[in-house]
């Protein structure tokens, strides 16, 4: 079999995707961008709320017209698009891959030289957090009843419980109170909410939504379709306190408990995982350790915004596009006080002048103070005020005058 | 002192306000007691090999047994029927003795009360094709599990099912364990006909699975275990039945009989009054209540539920392929003579640790607890030191029909004659089913052709063909496949990699069913580690428009609904 040959495989048509097709065909690179769904867009196509594109573009778009913005640019040059099309392995040869995908037309293959996966996320079920009781329908998670509201235009419930404070969750609050629905509450595990501020005020304040923080659901009820939920309180370790149950009735458990990078491709590509983020571990080039095997987007780590995921696929995209000969590696350390910081890894034999790092606190956290050391010496230092979990933080830093150094730590020191 | 003397003599010590008598050659206890553990030692208590069995009719204070769980559909749609035979009970041993019924030319139909085959017991249990070295050497349970563990091979072959014949080890973590254990567990393989054991030593076994127990000094090898897909078997079963003409009537359940002179003369449904001239109690945890219905009860089933949990795929990795029990540990209170749960290495790729085992009084009680799941994680520490609740992808209850003498009833009705019981079905249940519904084939064919002659089915094809998986096809056979089905191109559930053209060939099986669990449990689309959330409104989409209803109309599983109406923009 003659196989098509590509400079670089997309797999993904999401922001992360669109972006790094976008960048590396401009480049001059002969790209294929693999989407599994009929269209691209990603789960953008379903946010059909405002928001997206305030740093990218400076505006406040819905998902759909951000989406738009993204595939009009990737139009603008070359790239092989392969749509509904479903990759089900890639091989590492000696010197580039063989990826195998079906689609309406068959099942084939092609060859590609890099990869650049933009595989996004997935949420966690109700099964992965441990919720107990019955198997109903009515258990959904957020997205999946934003895929049936604005997809689909279904309601799978008139009057729910909200589990979990993620975005999703918060912004599925106010779209189904908007189509008419009742949203008894919004339930978090722990004691601060998971969604972004402007999102708890916007979807929940607004609306006379209740959350109920430092509380779960411990059990569903019903057997073929849920008609109540045991909510409990739970303590300081979120484990839920015998006595505190108490039933709510309604139709359906909404679920916003966390997302998860998709990284199935990865894992069959023998790419290592960061514990902390459960994305690729990579360099300032967002290469994993397998070589020539990129990660941005949602799939390297959960982001916010959807302009950061643009922005590590256009990363992505240039970088896979650019000569370099070596890899040089220094690790990038953390103290505790991070939950993660991209890059895990530094390549000092790669371009250093505009490394952005991503990184996410473990607390929320009042006056601290960020330094960012290369071996001993201080790169960059800066004091916030204001640090949560849920807002993910971002710094582009010039590293050139470091290009010999050991490895770089980034130390967080709080009530300082 | 009259047998029955004796067991009053031996219950009132412990039980003294329970009323002990005889009735029909069982022995009859009533009265009532606070506590459930009570009832059922009690029960346990009036086993004798004196009587044909217990009635425990003792209540539990303040307890209303709930209602049978039963489908809002009332109509008349099998009413008047006349039927050769009614089998009750859609689990797999009513849906293996429906497909042997339909080796004949007779009109067989088998009634289910949830909207699919597989629902109870037999959809939720471990799937291992056991070997029997902890059974009694005259149970029935033996005798049965012996005729059918070396069927497997042929049979799923001819029904199309997934079976593994993986092996069976049982392993030790204390050498003083090494010669009563070896003596034991050899005599009872030679007295239970087991062939094959091996003694394996701890360093093979490490060899095989690097990272179990370091602390497992040996364990023992059994060829014949294996395991399979229990939904999947019982699905294959009424699949090839309907296919030769037996009947599966979905969200039926029986509520009432017609019984004189010691015959049934009709049944009463949710959709009619139907006339059979032999009835089939494959009933699972209701089997006693069908037999009371009958009027030949003399057993008594005390429901058993127990929780399985299924790991995600990377823990094949991490242990292997691996079917083991482990005894001997001091976490785990297994003594030799209980099985007590393991791991099981599914026929999907995964691992699968449990059951537990708790007595209940509701029959029906498959919502799962985190205690349940929390306890067999617990214990399976003890073969996979590293195991952790947060392996798990998903976990499920099911209730083992249980009687207090432990074993299957096989036989005809003892006052009731067109009756035949398959009651008391519990481990190794789902591996004896297939010669178990042999047997009550053949007891069902011997008493109606007492009236007249009964002919086999010429038309009869043993061959089922169920939904092709296209994941395990090589490149080339998948394309060959897809060139002439497209629908076998559009990826639909991307975890387990299912196909639009799969979920279509699932909706046109035999036994026709258009839920989303329905689908799930013959494709395995939202089995995977997504569990649906991406898949699940476009499998509602393809169901919608290949049976050609609305969305509304599509259930999850029963009654209920997925999708409650539309948006405001939609109405």
């Amino acid at each position: 079999m003659r196989r098509e040959h590509f400079d670089i495989a997309v797999i993904g048509g999401g922001p992360a995707g669109l972006a790094a097709a976008t960048v590396a065909s401009e480049k001059g690179a002969k790209v294929a961008l693999i989407e599994r769904e009929p269209s691209l867009g990603g789960i953008l196509k379903q946010c059909v709320h405002d928001g997206f594109g305030v740093i990218r573009y400076d505006q406040k778009l819905t998902g759909p017209e951000y989406a738009q913005k993204e595939i009009d640019k990737l139009n603008k040059n070359e790239t092989t698009k392969f749509l509904l099309t479903f990759v089900t392995k890639i091989t590492k040869r000696s010197s580039d891959f063989v990826i195998q995908f079906v689609n309406r037309s068959g099942a084939d293959e092609i060859e590609a030289k890099k990869i650049i996966l933009a595989t996004g996320c997935r949420e966690r079920t109700s099964k992965q957090i441990g919720v107990h009781g019955t198997n109903p329908a009515g258990v959904l998670t957020a997205g999946t009843a934003q895929n049936y509201v604005n997809l689909q235009g279904l309601m799978p419930t008139r009057k729910c419980v909200i589990l979990g404070s993620g975005d999703i969750g918060l912004i599925m609050a106010r779209r189904l109170t908007l189509e008419g629905a009742q949203v008894v509450g919004v339930y978090e595990a722990k004691s601060a909410p998971g969604g972004l501020t402007r999102n708890v005020v916007q979807c929940l304040k607004d609306f006379n939504i209740p959350l109920y923080l430092s509380h779960t659901v411990t059990k569903v009820f019903g057997v073929d379709r849920l008609n109540a939920v045991e909510i409990s309180k739970v303590d300081d370790k979120m484990n839920p306190i015998a006595g505190s149950e108490q039933i709510v009735e309604c139709d359906s458990l909404i679920l916003s408990v966390g997302l998860i990078p998709e990284n199935e491709i990865a894992k069959q590509l023998c790419v290592p995982l960061c514990p902390y983020t459960k994305g690729a571990v990579v360099d300032q080039t967002l290469m994993t350790l397998t070589d020539n095997v990129f990660s941005c987007g949602n799939a390297l780590h959960v982001s916010d915004l959807a302009d950061y995921v643009s922005e590590s696929g256009e990363i992505a995209g240039a970088m896979a596009c650019a000569k370099i000969k070596n890899r040089n590696l220094v690790n990038v350390t953390k103290n505790k006080n991070l939950l993660y910081v991209v890059p895990q890894k530094i390549n000092l034999d790669a371009p250093l002048d505009e490394t952005v790092f991503y990184f996410r606190v473990a607390e929320e956290y009042e006056n601290a103070k960020l330094t960012i050391y290369a071996d001993e010496k201080v790169v960059f230092s800066k004091k916030y005020v204001h640090l949560r979990p849920p807002e993910m933080e971002r710094l582009k830093l010039n590293l050139e005058a470091y290009s010999d150094c050991h490895g770089f730590s980034f130390v967080l020191e709080v009530g300082v | 002192m009259s047998n029955i003397k004796k067991i009053q003599h031996k219950l009132k010590k412990i039980y003294p306000k329970i009323k002990v008598d005889e009735k029909d050659e069982c022995v009859h206890l009533t009265g009532e007691l606070d506590r459930w553990e009570d009832i059922v030692s009690l029960g346990q208590a009036a086993v004798s090999k004196d009587f044909v069995g217990v009635l425990n009719d003792v209540k539990l204070k303040n307890f209303v047994e709930p209602d049978i769980r039963q489908s809002a559909i009332n109509d008349k749609k099998y009413d008047g029927s006349n039927l050769d035979v009614l089998i009750i009970g859609g689990g797999v041993v009513g849906c293996a003795a429906l497909r042997e019924l339909t080796r004949y030319d007779l009109k067989v139909a088998l009634a289910e009360k949830e909207s699919d085959v597989a629902c109870a017991a037999s959809g939720r249990n471990d799937g291992a094709v056991h070997v029997g070295i902890d059974l009694h050497g005259k149970s029935k349970k033996l005798s049965y599990l012996m005729r059918a563990n070396p069927l497997y091979e042929n049979l799923s072959k001819e029904l199309d099912f997934k079976f593994e014949r993986t092996g069976q080890y049982i392993a030790f973590s204390s050498w003083k364990y090494l010669v009563v254990g070896y003596l034991l567990l050899k005599s009872r393989a030679k007295r239970n006909g087991i062939k094959g054991m091996k003694f394996i030593s701890g360093k093979k076994l490490k060899q095989h699975s690097p990272n179990i127990n370091p602390k497992t000094k040996f364990a023992f090898f059994y060829p014949s275990g294996g395991s399979v897909c229990p939904y999947g078997m019982t699905i294959a079963f009424a699949d090839n039945a309907v296919f030769n003409g037996g009947q599966v009537w979905l969200n039926t359940c029986v509520t009432g009989m017609t019984v004189e002179n010691g015959k049934i003369i009709s049944v009463q449904t949710n959709r009619g009054e139907v006339f059979p001239k032999v009835v089939i109690n494959a009933a699972g945890v209701y089997a006693d209540k069908i037999a009371e219905m009958a009027n030949d009860r003399f057993y008594t089933i005390h429901p058993r539920r127990g929780t399985n949990s299924i790991l995600d795929k990377s823990s094949v990795e991490h242990y292997g392929k691996l079917s083991i029990s482990m005894y001997g540990n001091h976490k785990s209170n297994a003594k030799l003579h209980t099985k007590g749960g393991g791991v099981v290495s599914t026929v999907d790729g995964n691992l699968l640790i449990g059951p537990d085992a708790v007595e209940t009084p509701l029959r029906e009680e498959m919502a799962t607890t985190a205690k349940s799941v929390n306890t067999v994680v617990d214990r399976q520490q003890d073969i996979l030191p590293k195991l952790s609740a947060r392996d798990i992808i998903t976990y499920f209850t099911g209730v083992r029909a249980s009687t207090y003498e432990e074993d299957f009833v096989i036989q005809m009705g003892r006052k009731t004659k067109n009756f035949v019981h398959a009651a008391g079905i519990q481990s190794p249940g789902l591996s004896a089913a297939p010669v178990i519904a042999q047997d009550v084939s053949d007891l069902t064919v011997k008493y109606l052709e007492q009236f007249s002659p009964v002919v086999k089915n010429s038309n009869f094809n043993p061959v089922r063909k169920g939904v092709t998986e296209l994941r395990n096809l090589t490149l080339a056979q998948r394309d060959e496949l897809i060139k002439k089905n497209p629908d076998y191109g559009e990826i639909v559930c991307r975890c387990e990699e299912i196909s639009k053209g799969e979920i279509i060939d699932a909706l046109n099986l035999p036994l026709k069913v258009d839920t989303v669990d329905a689908i799930k449990r013959r494709t395995r689309a939202g089995m995977g580690r997504c569990q649906g959330g991406f898949c699940q409104p476009r499998v509602l989409k393809i169901i919608a428009e290949t049976v050609n209803k609305d969305y509304s109309d599509i259930n999850k599983k029963g009654d209920g609904k997925i999708i409650l109406g539309k948006t405001k923009g939609e109405e």
